[in-house]
């Protein structure tokens, strides 16, 4: 490991003016240390969680049984349920009795192994209205527990509005990414099959997962209706990276499904092995956690910035570094709410914010609508290894490509499972006791398949946070309060979703066992976007193509914040592939002085 | 004399700490009384018995399971209900067969339980439910019973597979 990783401001040379000071360090912050320090910039990254020694948090292949409680946390901790974001409003921890509250991030293998990844709501509230707002506060941030799904975006997203008419364009298109991508599936590594899709473009794969023989039918129908299914494009080296020494190949334990995300050998991406260690390794790269940054600085003679103020979370001191470049990549709706705090003269609204779309625009993910059927013929079949690959399989959107439908505009794709794992969770679902009982679940053990949507929210001025008036977190920042809502073409679009996904079950021959038609509540698939959107107009949008302010152009935002609009692909592969390109930029610039 | 151990006390310590285990298993229960925990022993070992191909939820010691769950659990209101719970069994028992559940021959527990079973938000979901949890998180229940195969490094070929056109892989699925 390199050395440039410091628990406090020690090690921060505060006297230095940096080349770039990079806030944040999950997928956007890490590309922007990786790609800044690959240029000779001389990096500050500032972290303002912890780094967790993350091997020792995952356990990936420990038994439930030899866990104490078998995968939960202490009884004294609590992870909020889906019922408490609906029936509560936000901050869902006020009065609560129990120490600590978590966001929802549980998988039946227990909530013990992620619950100091996820931030105590306690210390961290929000108000307005519901939504499940999950952050990973650690080195590395989200990517500790990603999902691991890993999507192009194509034309049909990013000039989506000329196809119907609805919001704006992307000032890119397909063309100006497509080679950051491949960079990205390269130095990284990711796993699936080339298909040739034009609206779900194909990267650069290492080797792909096997189907069980569900999913093999599935395909096998799906494909008279003009659809299909595809392994499971998994952000994970399935054949091993020889550039990176942090990182080993996949070898299909299975772990993935068990937890809550998070690779202990990290086959999977996450942002300190796979960005920031290597980063490390050019002596250009100094790294800070537990460094809250609360502000954007200003050069009040030039309107630029100069650099961040930022508080040590344990000893609650307040520092300020100096860079000739700021780049935020402290998540979509943190990276609004830095922007929004930094007022000054020159940026009364918040830095940046001279549009005043800083914050709107918020959109994601709608999800909720799944299906879950029984191949009648796999009930008592021999037990086979199903589950030990990164990921199952991924069923692209059909909808509003060549047809156009009157009732919603844009898209949908489901993510899927089938075969045998670990826990039996149809036992809960399978009536009876005893003898027959028993033999029931585990004649059934591996005959399931199931998928759930994933929708595009539209990109709407009015689903917008703001910064509360009052209320502040545990450490005296004000917090944002949330005003979002699914509107109609959500609700129509999640109707559609569950439709379907039934009449594609039953053309494949599955029983369907069960159909969720209701939405599950904003925020839940962890995908915020939108909230400080590039375009070509200074007023319509924050940054430029480049992720560039338009109103200071030493300031970068560098994540999710500047995505026009959600697609309904997996966020994560898009935000460093633009990462990458929006840095190359930034290097150069500065190389010419034109920052 | 301290620190030297015979043979012969040896055997009589590894004799007592079986039989400690023992009465820990059966009678030494964090939160249950050992009443309660041999009644919570039997009724989890009705809902998954031993059977021919794997044991059941005693074997997989599930009754333990729920105990320490209980015995540390943050909400009163939960050790209530099961105390309550068990409580109800007996008294269902007494109703119906004229003695305590453990009294009552194999067809009259499953009777009882069955009743139970029968009425909707009855102690017997609670009971189910965490016995179904106890059972297939247990040794016995994911290895033996549902001789789970994962959780385990594949070297050679895994469910992902070998690249390009080597058997099994997905060209030759599809």
């Amino acid at each position: 490991m390199f050395d440039g990783l410091h628990e406090s401001p020690k090690g921060v040379d505060l006297k230095k003016t940096y080349d770039a000071i990079v806030v944040g360090s999950g997928a956007a912050g890490g590309m922007a240390a990786h790609v800044l320090t690959s240029h000779g910039l001389k990096v500050l990254l500032l972290e303002a969680g912890r780094k967790l020694p993350i091997e020792q948090e995952l356990r990936s292949m420990q038994w439930p049984y030899d866990h104490p409680r078998r995968g939960e946390m202490p009884p004294s901790s609590h992870g909020l349920t889906r019922n408490e974001y609906t029936i509560r409003q936000p901050p869902y921890a006020q009065g609560s009795r129990y120490q600590h509250v978590y966001s929802y991030v549980q998988t039946w293998g227990g909530s013990d192994y992620s619950k100091n990844i996820v931030v105590d709501e306690k210390d961290h509230p929000y108000t307005g209205s519901n939504y499940a707002w999950v952050r990973a506060r650690l080195l590395g941030g989200k990517t500790a527990i990603w999902g691991r799904l890993a999507l192009r975006l194509s034309d049909y997203d990013f000039k989506a509005a000329d196809r119907d008419g609805y919001g704006e364009n992307w000032p890119i298109s397909y063309r100006d990414i497509e080679p950051y991508y491949d960079r990205v599936d390269e130095y990284l590594g990711i796993s699936g099959l080339k298909e040739g899709l034009p609206h779900l473009p194909d990267s650069l794969f290492q080797r792909p997962n096997k189907f069980t023989t569900a999913e093999l039918r599935f395909r096998e129908s799906l494909q008279k209706m003009g659809r299909l299914i595809t392994p499971y494009r998994a952000g994970v080296t399935t054949d091993g990276l020889k550039h990176n020494k942090y990182r080993s190949k996949c070898f299909g334990r299975g772990a993935c499904g068990r937890r809550a995300g998070g690779c202990d050998i990290h086959a999977a991406f996450d942002s300190p092995t796979g960005l920031i260690y290597p980063a490390g390794d050019t002596g250009n790269l100094t790294v800070c956690t537990n460094a809250t940054v609360y502000e954007v600085t200003v050069d009040r003679s030039t309107g630029k910035a100069s650099g961040v103020s930022f508080l040590d979370t344990a000893s609650r001191k307040h520092y300020q570094a100096k860079a000739k470049a700021v780049v935020l990549g402290a998540s979509t709706l943190e990276s609004a709410r830095l922007l929004l705090l930094s007022k000054s003269p020159q940026h009364p609204n918040g830095i940046g914010n001279s549009s005043n779309h800083v914050g709107h625009n918020f959109c994601e993910h709608l999800m909720g609508p799944s299906v879950t059927g029984l191949v009648k013929d796999l009930v008592g079949k021999p037990r086979t290894l199903d589950d030990g690959k990164p990921g199952s399989f991924y069923l692209p959107r059909f909808r509003n490509l060549a047809d156009k439908r009157s009732d919603y505009i844009r898209g949908y794709g489901f993510e899927g499972s089938s075969g045998t794992q670990i826990f039996p969770g149809h036992a809960y679902d399978t009536p009876g006791f005893g003898a027959a009982f028993k033999k029931q679940v585990r004649d059934h053990a591996g005959a399931f398949i199931e998928m759930g949507g994933f929708g595009e929210v539209l990109a709407r001025y009015e689903n917008y946070v703001d910064l509360d008036p009052e209320v502040k977190d545990r450490w005296g920042v004000p917090v944002l309060r949330f005003h979002y809502r699914f509107g109609d073409n959500e609700r129509k679009m999640a109707a559609d979703m569950a439709d379907t996904a039934r009449e594609m079950f039953e053309a494949a021959g599955f029983e369907i066992v069960s159909v969720q038609r209701g939405l599950r509540t904003e925020g839940w698939s962890i995908h915020e976007l939108g909230t400080a959107r590039m375009g070509t107009d200074p007023k319509k949008s924050v940054v430029s193509q480049f992720q560039q302010s338009h109103d200071v152009k030493n300031l970068f935002v560098v994540d999710g914040s500047t995505h026009v609009s959600a697609a309904n692909q997996n966020p994560t592969w898009t935000i460093m592939a633009l990462c990458w390109r929006s840095c190359d930029y930034l290097a150069d610039r500065m190389r010419k002085g034109e920052l | 004399m301290s620190g030297e151990i015979g043979r012969r006390d040896l055997i009589k310590l590894g004799a007592g700490a079986a039989l400690a285990s023992a009465a820990q298993a059966a009678g030494k229960p964090k939160f249950f009384t050992p009443e309660e925990y041999a009644l919570a022993d039997e009724l989890t070992e009705l809902i998954i018995p031993a059977d021919e191909k794997s044991g059941g939820a005693r074997a997989a010691r599930v009754a333990g399971f729920i105990d320490s769950t209980l015995a540390e659990a943050f909400e009163q209101p939960e050790r209530d209900r099961w105390r309550q719970g068990l409580k109800l069994v007996n008294s269902m028992a007494m109703e119906a067969h004229g003695g305590p559940f453990l009294t009552c021959t194999h067809e009259q527990r499953v009777a009882v339980l069955t009743r139970m079973a029968d009425t909707k938000g009855s102690f017997f979901e609670e009971l189910k439910a965490r016995t179904i949890r106890g059972y297939y998180t247990s040794k016995v229940g994911i290895r033996d019973d549902l001789e789970y195969r994962g959780n385990s490094y594949q070297r050679e070929e895994y469910a992902g597979y070998l690249p390009g056109d080597s058997p099994g892989s997905i060209k030759e699925q599809l």
